[in-house]
């Protein structure tokens, strides 16, 4: 066995010289892969002759297999290479993977997975896979990156990253040492993909030069022995954190710092948020997140500017008003942040008495501009986070806007204008906001137009996030209400990083250019996130500047350093480690169909701002359209009638069409001009798992919820429906169904609805007796009404914000924003998912 | 006025505490005397002196180690000195008391940095106008001034580099010391050459003369 086996090797070798002789040197490494795991799987006996055969079959052009390709499938190819090369070939197709295997989609109808998709593994080696960075945190279109830059054009396929890089993890390693080792020419952070040529180097995997390993990294912490540098926790995980040495600090570490900005107007009184707010802050003031150096602050302004005393000492908070908006100065710079430790009494205080100190006021301007200017100038010293809410157009002072929305062009076919910022002094502001690492967060709560697509750029470029809330109100509309006092909470709490920065690195000969998220592009790849939180994501797209010809894997490293609100400096660093592969199907075959449509979205939307609507939506059909093209053309061989597209990505016509039909993106129905550009942040901003519900909503029946194949959390039982096609020939009048678009939720009962759920669910006699505007499921003590609250309770605990639940019929004023919901089927202004297919079709045979 | 104030570890210059305020209107460099406040911090060893101020253009730094750790601010140079160290010593008597038993144990940079909170609250009081002059007449006879070595932080940053100006300087010297010793003995042969050869000249013309002339 020891003989033939070294017999093989060099047969295998000799002929991987000839191959490659043919230009072919990619390919030849398969066999080679391929043997080793034969030997694996299946014994030794025999094997020498249906190697050499297969090896054979590589210059002949006609086999391809795939680096997964089990032990099995190579069994089966060994006796059809004994067929003739025709038939060889024929079946040869048959056992191509799963990702590859041909759809017919015309045929096809029911495409859509029991349960949501999961994200493709690379095609790496076990070993190599098992360290590899999580896909909910780092995330490629094309798990298998294409060799050259033709090659990828030839794909017609979108390559880029979406990460999620400060998200919640259950289990984090974290790493004190005084050195951090780095790359000392690329400065990439060592990891688990780098190689180690010896005891006393290593040769970094993103830049391919050679380093010696410091002495202290010989010894392990973990397993406390010497000498095994390739054992340390660094080389260990794909995701890590580091407490940073004294060299990643400019200054001290800033203390955690929050800055309320509240407006008070006419308006924001009748909205009553203010109670909310007060409310949600003075219960959670003991947990917001810091040490005993946190400092809090409140502004709040109408026609004029108000600051709040506390200083420790003062027997009740004072109130200092400045109505010169125009020169905006502060009245008394060192008491206005103070210490919520030392002033804890005072600032309580203020939060019982504020939201009755405004309740008669007659004030309806808002000074938005000037009180930003004054939060600027408050927390420019130490940085920090401003929280802006605001319920109206401001109106007066600097930053002052004027309605662009005609509420008759909203459901125009026709291009959709004002989605560019009207004035460039929220932008100009967050940067300097960005400079002084200052965040901003905005909260809108408003019924009328407020223009967030210029307000919105004072989050956009200080790395802060949005939040809307349409036409709230305390009474009317008890569901946002809520979902604010959710978000507050969720807000308030959540984990902060402060004067953070973030660099994305790859491999030699990709390169980065185009960034996506919340945050200002400081140098070409540093990214400045004067806050960092965990419910952001980001995108960036690639190109592959140089061939990357003799790689056999490409790694990325994302390192995002931090300032704690202990005030630890960290660095958290992801690295993920993808394949290089050289043929058109290798490609289609490790597409990733969800991190396509959510990066062609991002995409869209900057080309929805720079050129126009309708340039983006056809820009996201034609992105369809030339992928389709390619792969039929390039990869399938056998030519048949219908729309073929790679098992890996049935889906995406439909994703397409879904962004097609998405409030961003959608014409001829109407859509508020603000609703339309809170899609648009939201699907840059929120991470590929939430964006991908707001997309594509989940449908599920429930009224016939059982415990089969339930999922157990926590002694809690959650059953798991199926997922069901977004049309309403999927509804029945008999059931009950439940939709999930990210942050609103939708129950809708059938007019026949059966009685049972009727009363065991939603208590009520019959469905007439159903109220209008109903969002809460009573608390029964019933099986079935444990298991829907279980559900849609499991469903929220998924995400970071809170989905407000809807529970309608027939009648509801909401039904018709559930139907818009149903994309598979026809609108008066778009197409159903088969007339879809079919232009689809027309478009790739023409 | 207080502008900047560090507490470091002397055995290493490891960064214990700081304070971060800066005041609105002091938009001056600060980034520049922060970094040269690190590099001050690692500098030091057991043979500084406990007390110092440093001139740095119109700012002076304030230097006092007690305990093995180092206590160091940012004045204008018109704040006085006296006062600079009664701040100080304010901070480090109940840094000590806070911390004492932990300074040696910690590698994490700013590990107390928690201690910011004291420190602005002294810096307040050392700060307000009127409070001062109260303190000043407490502490009057706290300081010696004399006890304090005045020097100017280049001198102090660049001590080492003047020192390897000077190596580099001397062994240039011996080197052009070797090349003129070279020389000079060069020349030397080529002289004595030059000698033996008019001698070699005299003799043998002497000698044709005496064939030529007498025969």
């Amino acid at each position: 066995m020891q003989t033939s086996s070294v017999l093989l090797r060099s047969w295998i070798w000799l002929l991987s010289v000839r191959g490659g002789q043919r230009g072919e040197g990619g390919r030849i490494q398969e066999p080679h892969s391929l043997w080793i795991q034969a030997v694996g799987q299946s014994g030794c006996s025999g094997l020498y002759r249906p190697v050499a055969r297969r090896v054979m079959l590589v210059p002949q052009d006609t086999v391809h297999p795939p680096q997964t390709a089990s032990g099995e499938d190579i069994t089966n190819l060994w006796q059809n290479s004994q067929l003739s090369p025709s038939l060889a070939a024929m079946s040869l197709q048959s056992s191509t993977p799963e990702a590859l295997r041909v759809v017919n989609l015309l045929q096809e109808r029911n495409l859509l997975p029991p349960a949501p998709v999961p994200a493709p593994t690379p095609c790496l080696t076990q070993d190599l896979q098992k360290l590899n960075c999580s896909p909910e945190v780092f995330r490629s279109t094309l798990t298998s990156i294409p060799q050259t830059q033709s090659l990828l054009n030839k794909a017609k396929m979108p390559l880029g990253l979406l990460l999620h890089p400060f998200k919640d993890l259950s289990q984090l390693p974290v790493v004190t040492s005084s050195t951090i080792v780095r790359c000392r020419f690329c400065r990439t952070y060592i990891n688990p993909f780098v190689s180690f040529l010896d005891q006393r180097r290593w040769k970094c995997n993103l830049c391919y030069r050679v380093n010696d390993v410091p002495e202290e990294f010989m010894y392990n912490p973990v397993s406390r022995s010497y000498g095994e540098p390739h054992k340390r926790p660094e080389v260990q995980n794909a995701t890590i954190e580091f407490i940073a040495p004294s060299e990643y600090m400019l200054r001290p570490p800033q203390p955690a710092v929050y800055l309320f900005v509240l407006d008070v107007s006419h308006n924001a009184v009748e909205t009553g948020y203010l109670n909310v707010f007060c409310q949600s802050l003075l219960d959670n003031i003991s947990s917001l997140p810091g040490d005993s150096r946190t400092k809090v602050g409140f502004i709040t302004f109408d026609s004029t500017i108000h600051f709040y005393n506390l200083q420790e000492g003062l027997s009740q908070p004072q109130m200092l008003i400045v109505s010169d908006i125009e020169d905006i100065f502060l009245p008394t710079p060192d008491s206005l942040l103070v210490n919520l430790n030392e002033s804890k009494e005072l600032v309580q205080d203020l939060l019982k008495s504020l939201p009755n100190l405004f309740e008669k006021t007659m004030e309806t301007q808002s000074a938005l501009g000037s009180a930003l200017q004054a939060a600027f100038k408050l927390l420019s010293p130490t940085g920090g986070r401003m929280s802006v809410f605001q319920t109206q157009l401001p109106n007066l002072g600097v930053g002052a806007l004027q309605s662009r929305e005609d509420p008759n062009q909203r459901a125009s076919a026709k291009d959709i204008q004002h989605l560019a910022p009207a004035t460039d002094f929220y932008k100009k502001l967050a940067l300097d906001c960005s400079s002084q690492q200052v965040a901003v967060d905005l909260f809108l709560l408003s019924a009328q137009y407020c223009d967030l697509a210029s307000l919105g750029c004072i989050s956009r470029y200080s790395a802060g996030s949005v939040y809307y809330y349409p036409s709230y109100h305390h009474q009317h509309n008890p569901a946002q209400v809520e979902r604010f006092q959710k978000d507050l909470k969720r807000y308030l709490t959540r984990k902060i990083g402060f004067e953070a920065v973030m660099r994305i690195r790859c491999t030699k000969g990709l390169s980065i250019h185009t960034f996506h998220g919340n945050f200002f592009v400081r140098s070409t790849d540093l990214l400045s996130l004067p806050n960092v939180n965990p419910d952001a994501g980001f995108a960036v797209q690639m190109s592959i500047e140089e061939n990357l010809d003799d790689m056999q894997v490409v790694s990325f490293q994302a390192a995002l350093l931090y300032t704690s609100s202990k005030g630890e400096r960290r660095i958290r660093v992801h690295t993920l480690c993808l394949p290089v592969v050289n043929s058109l199907s290798d490609i289609f075959a490790g597409a990733d169909v969800q991190a396509i449509t959510g990066l062609l979205a991002c995409m869209a939307v900057d080309r929805s701002v720079t050129a126009s609507l309708s340039d983006a939506r056809d820009a996201m059909t034609n992105a369809a359209i030339d992928s389709l093209m390619s792969y039929r053309q390039s990869v399938l061989t056998i030519q048949q009638p219908g729309l073929l597209v790679p098992a890996c990505l049935r889906l995406f016509p439909l994703y397409i069409l879904a962004l097609l039909k998405q409030k961003a993106f959608r014409t001829g129905t109407s859509t508020r001009l603000d609703d339309r550009v809170f899609a648009m942040l939201q699907l840059k901003y929120q991470p590929l798992a939430y964006a991908m519900l707001m997309i594509h909503p989940a449908l599920y029946r429930v009224d016939d919820l059982t415990d089969e194949g339930a999922l157990n959390i926590n002694e809690r039982t959650i059953p798991q429906p199926r997922l069901l096609q977004l049309s309403v020939e999927k509804l029945s009048r008999e059931g009950a169904f439940l939709m999930d678009a990210g942050i609103v939720i939708y129950l809708w009962i059938g007019r026949n609805c059966h009685s049972n759920f009727l009363t065991q669910v939603l208590g009520v006699p019959n469905y007439a007796a159903v109220p209008d505007n109903l969002y809460l499921l009573p608390e029964l003590d019933t099986a079935e009404s444990q298991r829907t609250r279980a559900f849609i309770g499991w469903l929220r605990d998924q995400r970071p914000f809170f989905p407000s639940l809807h529970i309608i019929r027939d009648e509801s004023q909401l039904k018709a924003s559930f139907m818009q919901n149903m994309i598979e089927d026809r609108t008066e202004s778009a197409l159903s998912y088969y007339e879809f297919l079919l232009h689809l079709q027309q478009q790739i045979s023409k | 006025m207080i502008l900047l104030t560090m507490v470091a570890r002397v055995a290493d210059g490891l960064p214990l505490a700081a304070s971060v305020q800066e005041d609105e209107q002091s938009e001056r460099d600060l980034q520049q005397y922060q970094s040269q406040a690190k590099q001050l911090c690692r500098k030091l060893d057991a043979q500084s002196p406990e007390r110092c101020t440093l001139e740095a253009g119109d700012m002076n730094f304030h230097l006092l180690i007690s305990q093995g750790v180092c206590y160091l601010s940012l004045c204008e140079a018109s704040f006085p000195r006296k006062m600079a160290f009664a701040y100080l010593e304010d901070l480090s008597n109940e840094f000590y008391d806070q911390y004492g038993r932990r300074i040696p144990t910690v590698t994490r940079p700013y590990s107390f940095i928690e201690f910011d909170t004291y420190i602005q609250k002294v810096k307040k009081s050392y700060v307000d106008s009127r409070a001062r002059r109260t303190l000043s007449s407490v502490n009057t006879e706290l300081q010696d001034i004399q006890r304090i070595m005045v020097g100017n932080i280049e001198e102090v940053l660049q001590r080492g580099e003047a020192l390897s100006a000077i190596c580099t300087k001397a062994s240039n010297l011996s080197n052009m010391a070797e090349k003129y010793h070279k020389d000079a003995k060069y020349l030397n042969t080529r002289s004595t050459y030059a000698k033996f050869a008019a001698v070699a000249v005299l003799f043998v013309t002497l000698i044709f003369y005496v064939r030529f002339w007498w025969l």
